[in-house]
């Protein structure tokens, strides 16, 4: 089946990029691997069909990157709240592989792991209810100090629409596209890609009607020969 | 976690080739048909017919043969061989020129045809040239970053495009008009024709051997870094989520749904569909592994070795052997395209089936009942693993092959009982569920028995819904298994909706007599009844009516008195027998009477008769005993009453004779207004009972319906019974005066005032007398009313009179008969208010001729 449009989740390694498509398309955290290359998923979104890339964070994979966002309708740009580099990676390393997605692609900047901070939102799921019941012991880690604050992520998203040279007023605000999600809790994270997820439909909808005028109509071919009589004649 | 996807089968071994000669290696090969090639490094071409021989244990070998071997004119390694069977033609790259030679005889073609300068070539597999009788072949030349396209014939070859490109190409596949290009530092996709160029991701050449490989139309698969095989499309996409293979890959090939690697060790499968891993062959020394036409070959320097897909359906089953549902569900599904239509469908269905035992032996109850609805399950396969539970006629098979390992529940649940109960309740709510759709179809009797078992054994309360709806239960099969569970009042039910209702009544008795014990239904004798009323078989109803009325004289009557609406008009039952039957049972009997009598209101003095008797009877009875039980006299004498006031049918004289001597005054009264015989009555009530209301209620019910002059006459003996009283009590006369007040309109003032005593005063009567003056001068006006109406009409017809006579009607010989047409002989003759004069007998006829009455009629609408 051809999907309808692509979205691509890029961001360094160890960020928490596959825990955020696992907690949206399972709806549980399991702790993952370093992925390798790249996965992907398949989402019914209404009629249409959305693929969810997952890339490799790792460098060794880097070069894959712009493939992957090759025709993207939309790209989520993952950082890791207690970790300051991992947003400078996105922009020195991150940002330029975007220049292969689609014109209008559509941006969002995403800091993952808030639950680790101490102030965040992170009431845990009625599922992971039984989680929060034991009493606190040494596994679960100490809160650490937030390093990226959410004025850090719209500046960037500013800086991505600079680099993007797209004016602030058409594209959409910093504040609607700039997330801080718990993969580990779920906090925020069906909002963040339903959010994509409804931003993305106008393009894919644009691309059928163009698509569709580029059809070539076999049953309505005329032949413009036979024009010349036979031979015989 | 592996599958058995491929078989790796030797086909050329060492001694077929090179024997003993060490030094001479495989270099290349080419399967086209049953043609394989093999180019070695001392610059000759084995060719070998390839047969695949099918054993009946499943054991694929081949037989190869070996047809030619021949050196070519150089001593060097063959780099490459391509057939183009269309020409007859191999293709044969070594000493970087490629040269033509016959298929067959591995001749070099006389025209010697050849291209010169090629470090490696392919064919185009997506030819954009309509000829069938050339080839596209793309080179990389030796030349410095330049890529050369001809088009090779039988015996020419025509150079159609050089393309340049940035960097040194060292691999390439042509799609098309697309070459996928593995450059010095990165793969490229490029279009020969426009020249647009698509980078598609870095890597290293130095680092490994690129692998270009065309998968299908428009995609290629690509050796990526970190041992990944990247999907890409010409569009410079990618569809697929990467393989992960080893570092140090070799060579790929595609076998749909597989993708198959080799490295120095290993051949390694994974799906195209869930990326995972399925399969590892230990290979060692491997050097060439190339998919031709679905078959997949792999070669050492020394030994050709095929691997052999083993059949889907094959693959499919092992999954599900090792329960990986989903796995399996996955490779089916990408399947379909491989697979004619028809056999897939059968072939899917099956598997979901399979998929669905297994989730349901793991209790996983809502994916089962998922598998089985849409692998379309014949629920008696289901119904089959409990044991009993399909009815012993069944004709029911189970499906050859099993669709499960296992042979009943007690197996799958290793005779556990709560697994056993949970599997037991999936069943009952499946069932429910199928019996009433299209899945039950054809074997309704099978699920409808193999339910009704469950409820019963469950003690299920939707046992007893499942037999009174429209069912399919086997009447046997499931007679003996309710008996077993002692559900005696069901049976009742599936007899009944066997039409057996002779048995289910039989059953049913003995139950409500005690002789079984079943306690489903605390009120069964109710039950009973109103079966028995509602039931059509008049003769079952004969039979029970003594046991019903023995049991609830008053419950039991309702069979007769409660009938439905349609019977009713056929008058089955006839009353008479009825009541020969109810005479034992006096309190039955006088509720069939007052049903008959009261309801139906059926107009025979017998049985009018017979119901006052009774009811006297038992008035005069609970009178005799004279105990506190007056509720029920009161009533009884309450309904006595009311029925001797309604009815007029029952013989008064009889009655009264009955009640004389006792002191039912009142009833009494009632009779005597029946015979007319008010005086006596009136006597009673006014100086026996002394109950004025009631003597005044006398009045007003015994005149109903029988117009003012009655009524007057009756307030009249009303008026004279207190006045001629000969004691002339105080009490009388103001009762006397209270009913002339209230009643002023029902009596003839006139008459009235002659008796009053003189010594009543005015006052005393007022409202008597404005009433009745009101009454008075009221028909005085409604006759002046009258009269004056009478007058006006009256006028009315003297005015058309005059009207009429003013005219003359001339008479001559010539004037003739409207209706005859014939002159007048007499001077007799008729005239119509509209002027038309005809015969007298002619106007006696007039009705009968049609013509003419139309003419008059219409005429005499004008007037």
């Amino acid at each position: 089946m051809k999907p309808d449009g692509k979205v691509v989740l890029l961001g360094d390694v160890n960020v928490g990029k596959t825990s955020l498509l696992h907690r949206y398309m399972e709806r549980r955290f399991q702790g993952t691997v370093s992925t390798v290359g790249g996965a992907f998923f398949l989402k019914q979104w209404g009629p249409h069909h959305i693929s969810l890339w997952d890339t490799a964070g790792r460098e060794q994979f880097h070069g894959l990157g712009s493939m992957y966002c090759r025709g993207a309708a939309a790209v989520i740009l993952t950082y890791d709240v207690t970790n300051f580099q991992s947003v400078v990676e996105l922009e020195d390393r991150f940002l330029a592989l975007t220049d292969t997605a689609n014109r209008d692609c559509i941006f969002a900047v995403v800091g993952n792991k808030v639950d680790l901070t101490d102030a965040c939102a992170c009431v845990p799921e009625a599922e992971d209810g039984h989680l929060s019941e034991k009493p606190i012991s040494s596994s679960v880690p100490t809160k650490v100090k937030k390093q990226v604050r959410m004025d850090d992520a719209i500046a960037f998203y500013k800086k991505i629409l600079k680099y993007k040279m797209m004016d602030e007023k058409d594209a959409p605000a910093a504040e609607k596209m700039c997330f801080e999600t718990s993969a580990k809790s779920g906090y925020m994270v069906d909002q963040l890609f339903e959010t994509v997820f409804d931003m993305v439909v106008p393009t894919i909808l644009e691309q059928k009607a163009e698509g569709s005028s580029q059809t070539v109509d076999l049953h309505n071919y005329k032949t413009a020969k036979n024009t010349q009589p036979g031979c015989c004649r | 976690m592996s599958v058995k996807a491929f078989k790796l089968v030797p086909a050329v071994e060492r001694e077929m080739l090179m024997g003993e000669k060490t030094r001479i290696n495989i270099e290349c090969i080419e399967c086209c048909g049953k043609n394989l090639y093999i180019g070695t490094n001392d610059g000759s071409i084995y060719h070998f017919l390839l047969e695949e021989r099918n054993s009946p244990s499943e054991k694929t070998s081949f037989s190869v043969t070996k047809q030619l071997h021949k050196y070519l004119s150089v001593r060097k390694a063959v780099g490459e061989l391509k057939a183009a069977s269309a020409l007859n033609r191999l293709l044969v790259l070594c000493d970087s020129t490629i040269t033509l030679v016959n298929m067959m005889n591995l001749e070099p073609i006389p025209t010697g045809a050849r291209i010169k300068g090629a470090v490696t070539f392919t064919l185009n597999e997506n030819p954009v040239n309509g000829d069938p009788f050339c080839v596209e072949v793309c080179i990389v030349s030796v030349k410095r970053r330049t890529i050369q396209l001809f088009l090779v014939y039988e015996d020419r070859v025509q150079i159609v495009k050089e393309v340049f490109t940035q960097e040194q190409p060292c691999a390439v596949a042509v799609d098309g008009h697309y070459l996928c290009l593995a450059l010095t530092t990165q793969y490229i996709i490029l279009n020969y024709n426009t020249g647009a160029s698509q980078d598609l991701f870095p890597y290293s050449s130095e680092e490994r051997r690129p692998i270009v490989k065309r998968i299908g139309r428009e995609e290629f698969l690509l050796a990526g870094p970190g041992g990944l095989g990247m999907f890409a499309t010409v569009d410079g996409i990618s569809q697929r989520a990467p393989v992960h293979w080893s570092e140090n890959v070799i060579g790929a090939a595609l076998c749909f749904p597989y993708v198959v690697a080799l490295d120095e060790e290993f051949i390694t499968v994974h799906s195209m569909l869930d990326q995972q891993q399925k399969q590892t062959l230990a290979f060692k020394d491997g050097h060439i592994l190339q998919d031709f036409e679905g078959k997949v070959i792999v070669a050492t320097s020394k030994g050709v070795y095929i691997l052999v897909p083993l059949p889907l359906e094959r693959q499919i089953q092992d999954l599900l052997a090792s329960h990986r549902v989903e796995e399996a569900l996955v490779l089916a599904k990408g399947a379909r395209r491989n697979i004619p239509k028809e056999k897939f469908q059968v072939m899917y269905k099956r598997i979901l089936q399979q998929a669905g035992f297994i989730q349901f032996a793991q209790l996983q109850f809502l994916e089962a009942k998922e598998l089985f609805r849409s692998g379309q399950l014949d629920v008696r396969e289901l119904i089959s693993l409990y044991p009993f539970l399909l009815p012993a006629s069944s004709s029911f098979m189970r499906s050859h092959p099993p669709l499960h390992e296992y042979a009943d529940l007690n197996q799958l649940t290793q005779g556990d009982h709560e697994k056993m109960a949970k599997c037991k309740r999936f069943l009952m709510s499946y069932l429910n569920e199928v019996r009433s759709t299209d899945v039950a179809n054809g074997y309704k009797e099978d699920v409808d028995t193999a339910l009704l078992k469950l409820y019963a054994e469950a003690n299920h309360e939707s046992l007893l819904d499942l037999l009174v709806s429209e069912n399919f239960c086997l009447l046997t099969d499931s007679a003996a298994w309710l008996e077993k569970h002692k559900k005696y009042f069901a049976l009742g039910l599936l007899y009944h909706s066997n039409g057996q209702d002779a048995a289910a009544l039989q059953l049913w008795i003995k139950i409500v007599n005690g002789d079984v014990q079943d306690s489903t239904r605390t009120d069964l004798y109710e039950y009973i009844v109103d079966f028995l009323t509602s039931c059509s078989d008049h003769e079952l109803v004969w039979k029970y009516a003594e046991w019903l009325l023995q049991r609830n004289e008053e419950i039991g009557v309702h069979v007769f008195t409660r009938r439905p609406q349609e019977e009713e008009q056929e008058n089955s039952f006839n009353p008479d027998d009825v009541m020969s039957c109810l005479n034992k049972y006096p309190k039955s009997l006088v509720k069939y009477l007052e049903f008959l009598v009261l309801e139906r209101r059926i107009q025979k003095e017998k049985y009018h008769t017979h119901l006052a008797v009774l009811y006297l009877e038992k008035v005069l009875h609970l009178k005799s005993l004279e105990t506190e039980r007056s509720e029920e006299l009161v009533d009884t004498q309450a309904k006595l009453q009311s029925l001797l006031r309604k009815s007029d049918l029952y013989r008064a004289y009889f009655i009264l004779d009955k009640i004389s001597g006792s002191d039912l005054h009142m009833e009494c009264a009632i009779l005597y207004g029946k015979l007319e015989e008010h005086d006596k009555a009136l006597h009673i009530l006014v100086h026996v009972l002394k109950d004025f209301a009631a003597a005044e209620d006398y009045c007003v019910w015994n005149s109903e319906n029988k117009g003012i002059p009655y009524r007057r006459k009756l307030f009249h003996m009303l008026l004279m019974a207190y006045l001629n009283s000969s004691s002339a009590e105080r009490e009388l006369v103001m009762a006397a005066v209270d009913l002339l007040n209230s009643h002023a309109a029902d009596f003839d003032a006139a008459l009235v005032l002659q008796l009053l005593p003189d010594s009543w005063s005015v006052q005393l009567l007022s409202s008597f007398l404005t009433g009745a003056m009101r009454e008075s001068i009221h028909a005085q006006r409604m006759s002046q009313i009258a009269l004056g109406l009478a007058k006006t009409e009256n006028l009315i017809y003297k005015h058309e009179k005059v009207k009429l006579k003013g005219h003359t009607t001339v008479l001559s010989d010539r004037k003739l008969c409207q209706v005859c047409q014939t002159p007048f002989c007499e001077p007799a003759f008729v005239r119509y208010p509209n002027g038309s004069v005809v015969h007298t007998h002619c106007a006696a006829n007039r009705l009968v001729t049609s013509n003419t009455n139309h003419h008059f009629s219409s005429s005499s609408g004008r007037t």
